[in-house]
């Protein structure tokens, strides 16, 4: 053991490069074991992960692979447009999302308030929670972008410096617009800290209504003009002001084409090569001055912005009680009472608990706006019905997205307040059932709205449409056993986290299962239909001459199918209830 | 060593702190007392440079803790009230961070970390990930990597909260033996049997003023009671009707 030395005398202040080495060796060192933890306790959801990551990346490659030898066959010059469309919106969304991200990350995270209280300088620590905040804003970049990218460097036959040169165009792009938001976050809170909602409201207000608007005009045209050459026309003029030279997304969109370019041999062109570069650099430097203006911003006023937010008085919220929770809860029937009482408990944390509404809100709305510009393009009838089943698919994976986050958890979450319900004279089925009921009620009412109006815009007739509701409701019945079965099997009593419970082995087999049996409903719901339409259409004769493909489009077919997915609706929804029912009555908290 | 000047910090319309002037020399354990939003936390935030004064200014060892955050940081260690680690280091992966971040040398952080970990009777578990921990464990930890630089000053937000009796005899101890090599302590407590067991001096703050600064017999003599604990004072001294003698 070393002898004491004065107070403070081992200690020193480190120089920039110092701290800056010992914050990438935390952060590597946090990866590592991240990792590690994963591999060795969620190698399921890992494997998933994996695999589920690179069948998206291989369809969007394909997918992109098609679209560029479509556009580049007929409208060559619409692909520079596209270029700039897709990447001056994410200019806009990475602004905001780095901007959240640094917000939560530099003055709301227990880290931050650790690390202001050592002797290190507040730019290192921005540069820290600002690696941290490219890579959560920017992945998704990768992933969705990497694919478009390299499918095009396919189809224009790009040499391999293209290819060689994505990776950092996206890196130096990215880069930007996550500076831009951290300096406009870092002002904010310094400058403006009571205006920060307010001012982020009415940016967040600017970008969705002009984004609304760009949509609507372009999407609500009369339907026999959808990919005309005027059509075309109508959209080039509309998106012409996303070609701006000052901007990094036009950089971007030309340093691309640039690099894709090769000579009438086929090799990479010395011209175009060098033009790719100076956009490139163009890039790397603007990325580099932002880095440098943001690191300048945060040195003079994180501190003050940190105590500014501090220095804030929460304000109290008065709740007032919704109807329906006056409905609920009004009546004085003993039937149900508990139940009742148990579901107006949730539905208040629900709508208190602005994550789980603004996401429901958000993928509910993008779903809602996709659907209600369905109108905008014309159907072959076979083609419509077979939309209007991927539409039901898309509805029903979304919400098993929700039913695994946030109900899957909603039994686990009870364990800490397993004491108040415990002493309560209520029987635990009611418990399961309330969680139950809660998710059925709170899923059915958007996902019915929402398959109701994709058919509607799809034009389908009457009969698919009472199908394809029919379909939603065993959908949402089945999620909801699947993920409040399951919860109330596997429930991890000690664990706070929702996310983390949701990301375990349980939220992952609930997730696994919920895809598995939307599959099963979706596809056994379609064959029989597409099949019966199809003979409709060409013959049953060019279909299906003669045996199983011909009974199973007949009306035989349909009736069999509708019996089908009722019964592994039916037991999706009994089979997980009854496992979780049984299993929650024995726990012992 | 510490010295707070005319320091007043506001919320809004609200004053948390009004002009608080204290000065805490070498080697002082110096306890500050006073009921729920009293204006504790605030000043300790103050102290550390969470929060900046409203008005006035901070000093640890010279340096003003707004202007020269860095140069006060190096001579402060802090043990907030809410322990703060990383769920994925180990405990000894954190005071290694710690060591590191304080600029003390390998050779002698490695002798230091051992110093702590054995202190507090961290060796159970010092190589287990932290998010493993219960909160007495990691307020164990946050001590040790608190004390790794030999801070000139020990700052404490309420440092006794889920720690074991056997872990609070090893505080109690230990802030004894370092204060009299020179370590000054400021703490924050509603523990009124340890300020008066272990502070040299004790400030009751009441509505964000410091209602009483000095020895528990200094104030046994102004309140001049039958009262003869330090709890028996501080409800006469706290309650909401002031003092009544």
């Amino acid at each position: 053991m070393s002898g004491r030395t004065v107070p403070g005398e081992a200690a020193r202040l480190l120089p920039l490069e110092a701290e800056a080495r010992l914050f990438l060796r935390l952060r590597a060192t946090l990866v590592w074991e991240t990792v590690r933890a994963m591999v060795a306790g969620s190698r399921l959801r890992l494997s998933l992960v994996a695999v589920l990551s690179g069948l998206f990346w291989a369809a969007l490659y394909g997918l992109f692979v098609e679209a560029f030898s479509f556009l580049e066959a007929l409208h060559a010059d619409v692909i520079s447009l596209l270029f700039n469309a897709f990447f001056s919106s994410l200019t806009v969304m990475l602004v905001f999302s780095a901007g959240i991200l640094l917000y939560g990350g530099m003055y709301r995270s227990p880290e931050s308030r650790l690390l202001l209280t050592l002797p290190v300088r507040a730019e290192t620590i921005f540069a820290h929670k600002f690696r941290e905040a490219m890579w959560f804003a920017g992945w998704g970049f990768v992933l969705l972008g990497s694919p478009m990218l390299v499918a095009y460097g396919m189809a224009r036959g790009a040499a391999w410096p293209f290819f060689l040169m994505l990776l950092p165009l996206m890196i130096a792009f990215v880069t930007i617009p996550a500076a831009l938001g951290g300096i406009c976050c870092i002002a904010l809170v310094a400058w403006l800290p009571r205006l920060r909602l307010h001012a982020f409201s009415i940016a967040v207000g600017v970008a969705c209504v002009t984004g609304i608007w760009l949509g609507w005009t372009l999407l609500t045209q009369p339907r026999a003009d959808a990919m005309s050459a005027a059509w075309f026309e109508h959209t080039f003029a509309h998106l012409a002001f996303t070609e701006q030279k000052l901007l990094p997304s036009w950089w971007l969109a030309s340093g691309i084409i640039e690099a894709a370019r090769t000579g009438r041999d086929g090799r990479p062109s010395a011209a175009a090569l060098g033009e790719a570069f100076k956009f490139l650099s163009l890039l790397v430097a603007n990325s580099l001055v932002l880095q440098l203006l943001a690191g300048w911003l945060a040195r003079v006023a994180y501190r003050r912005g940190y105590s500014n937010l501090m220095g804030e008085v929460p304000a109290r919220r008065r709740r007032s009680t919704g109807l329906i929770d006056r409905v609920l809860i009004g009546s004085d029937a003993a039937v149900g009472r508990p139940l009742r009482l148990l579901i107006v408990k949730d539905l208040r944390l629900f709508r208190r608990d602005i994550s789980q509404w603004a996401q429901f809100l958000i993928f509910f709305g993008l779903l809602g706006l996709y659907f209600f510009n369905l109108r905008s393009f014309n159907y072959h009838n076979t083609y419509a019905s077979m939309i209007g089943f991927l539409n039901l698919a898309v509805v029903g994976l979304i919400l098993s997205t929700f039913t695994t986050r946030f109900v899957y958890p909603m039994i686990s979450l009870e364990g800490r307040r397993f004491w108040i319900l415990g002493l309560l004279p209520v029987h635990r089925d009611q418990i399961v059932w309330s969680k139950f009921l809660f998710s059925f009620i709170g899923g059915l009412l958007p996902c019915a709205g929402l398959v109701i109006l994709s058919d509607s815009m799809l034009g389908l007739p009457g009969r698919l449409i009472l199908l394809h509701a029919y379909c939603c409701l065993l959908l949402c019945l089945g999620l909801s056993g699947i993920a409040v079965g399951l919860g109330a099997r596997m429930p991890e009593l000690r664990e706070s986290s929702p996310s983390k419970i949701s990301s375990g082995f349980g939220g992952t087999l609930c997730l696994v299962l919920s895809s598995l049996f939307i599959m099963v409903v979706v596809i056994v719901a379609a064959l029989p239909t597409h099949l019966f339409l199809l003979a409709r259409t060409l013959g049953p004769a060019v279909v299906a001459p003669d045996g199983l493909l011909a009974w199973a489009g007949g009306t035989m077919g349909a009736a069999a199918s509708v019996a089908a997915v009722s019964v592994v609706g039916l037991a999706a929804t009994a089979v997980p209830l009854l496992v979780g029912l049984r299993a929650f009555r024995r726990l012992e908290t | 060593m510490i010295e707070f000047d005319h320091v007043t910090r506001t919320y809004g319309a609200k004053t948390a702190v009004t002009d608080l002037s204290l000065a805490i020399p070498r080697g002082e354990l110096f306890a500050l007392l006073g009921p729920n939003g009293a204006g504790k936390t605030t000043s300790i935030k103050m102290l550390v440079g969470l929060l900046h004064p409203s008005r006035g200014s901070i000093r640890i060892c010279g340096h003003d803790v707004v202007s020269e955050p860095r140069a006060a940081h190096l001579h402060v260690g802090y043990v907030p009230d809410e322990p703060c680690l990383y769920d994925k280091l180990t405990g000894r992966e954190f005071l290694w961070f710690i060591a590191d971040m304080f600029g003390i040398p390998r050779h002698l952080a490695r002798s230091r970390i051992d110093r702590e970990i054995e202190c507090f009777e961290l060796g159970e578990f010092a190589d287990d990930l932290s998010e493993s921990y219960s909160l007495g464990m990691k307020q164990r930890l946050v001590f040790a990597a608190s004390l790794l630089h030999d801070p000139s000053v020990l700052v404490l937000d309420e440092p006794m909260v889920g720690l074991d009796p056997r872990s609070v005899r090893i505080v109690k101890d230990l802030l004894a033996a370092r204060t009299r090599e020179g370590m000054t302590v400021f703490m924050s407590t509603h523990t009124l049997a340890m300020a008066e067991e272990m502070a040299d001096r004790v400030g009751i703050m009441v509505r964000g003023r410091l209602r009483f600064l000095g020895t528990v017999m200094e104030l046994r003599e102004q309140v001049a009671l039958e009262a003869t604990s330090l709890e028996q004072l501080y409800l006469q001294l706290t309650s909401p009707h002031g003092l009544r003698p």
